[in-house]
């Protein structure tokens, strides 16, 4: 018996807050990958999904906000995310690394997510047991 | 562990094709067997004489005859929806396999995934 989980999961997100339902959907799932006593390798954001990381999200009140519950989760469970660099630039997502070397007038990138590279999904594939996709639907 | 990323989606109309092309790029370069699957409206990706330049778009013919070079293992596209897009087995790109995709062909690969 290792004390190891025994299953690892790494989310992929491609789905837009508030344009699809994925963020909410991947949320729920890695709940309950936690609280089944798995564990969450990362979050990956892609093509749409970099929307999740922004700073500049403001939805009424008594919506859920979606960057902070996934930013209390990645937070409370030290869950890594990462935005995919090529997504993200081409979207306006930007920290402030890319503001300076884009000389863009400002960032807006949540503290809980990183952006880097496809090769962080790459690794993540190959590191975790599943790697599930949450998709907007067509 | 091999990937198979599908593509059922006309070029142009949408970014997600590309994005999943980029994955697949980016699995090859990591030395991770991948391979593509166009199905539906994604054999439209394997015409010939695209000319995308007007809509200031790149040309993802150019794109995909790079990639072998890049190592992308097989270039799938299945048989019923070529008939369907009137494309030849000729006129498809070199090295491009036409298939029955059936279950057999999808359980051929560790992982499958769509594009967005």
């Amino acid at each position: 018996m290792s004390d190891a989980p025994d299953n690892t999961f790494s989310l992929v997100i491609t789905g837009a807050p508030y344009s699809s339902q994925a963020p909410q959907t991947a949320l729920a799932f890695a709940k309950a990958v936690v609280d089944s006593g798995h564990l969450i390798d990362r979050v990956f954001l892609y093509g749409d999904g970099v929307h999740l990381a922004s700073t500049l999200i403001a939805p009424p009140s008594d919506e859920l906000h979606l960057p902070h519950a996934w930013s209390e989760f990645l937070t409370e469970h030290k869950v890594p995310a990462v935005a995919c660099i090529a997504s993200a630039l081409r979207r306006g997502l930007v920290n402030q690394e890319e503001q300076d070397r884009y000389e863009l007038g400002a960032s807006n990138v949540l503290p809980a997510f990183e952006i880097a590279g496809l090769g962080e999904w790459v690794e993540s594939n190959v590191k975790s047991t599943r790697t599930i996709y949450f998709h907007a639907g067509s | 562990m091999e990937t198979l990323i599908i593509i059922d989606q006309a070029p142009y109309g949408g970014f997600s094709g590309r994005e999943a092309l980029d994955m697949a790029f980016s699995l090859a370069a990591f030395d991770q067997p991948v391979s593509l699957l166009f199905t539906g409206a994604g054999v439209n990706w394997l015409r010939k004489g695209q000319m995308p330049d007007e809509i200031y778009q790149k040309s993802v013919e150019k794109n995909l005859s790079a990639a072998p070079v890049f190592g992308i293992e097989k270039l799938l596209a299945d048989e019923t929806s070529c008939l369907r897009y009137n494309l030849d087995k000729e006129d498809l790109p070199a090295g491009v396999v036409v298939v029955d995709t059936d279950a057999k062909v999808i359980a051929s690969f560790t992982q499958v995934l769509f594009a967005g």
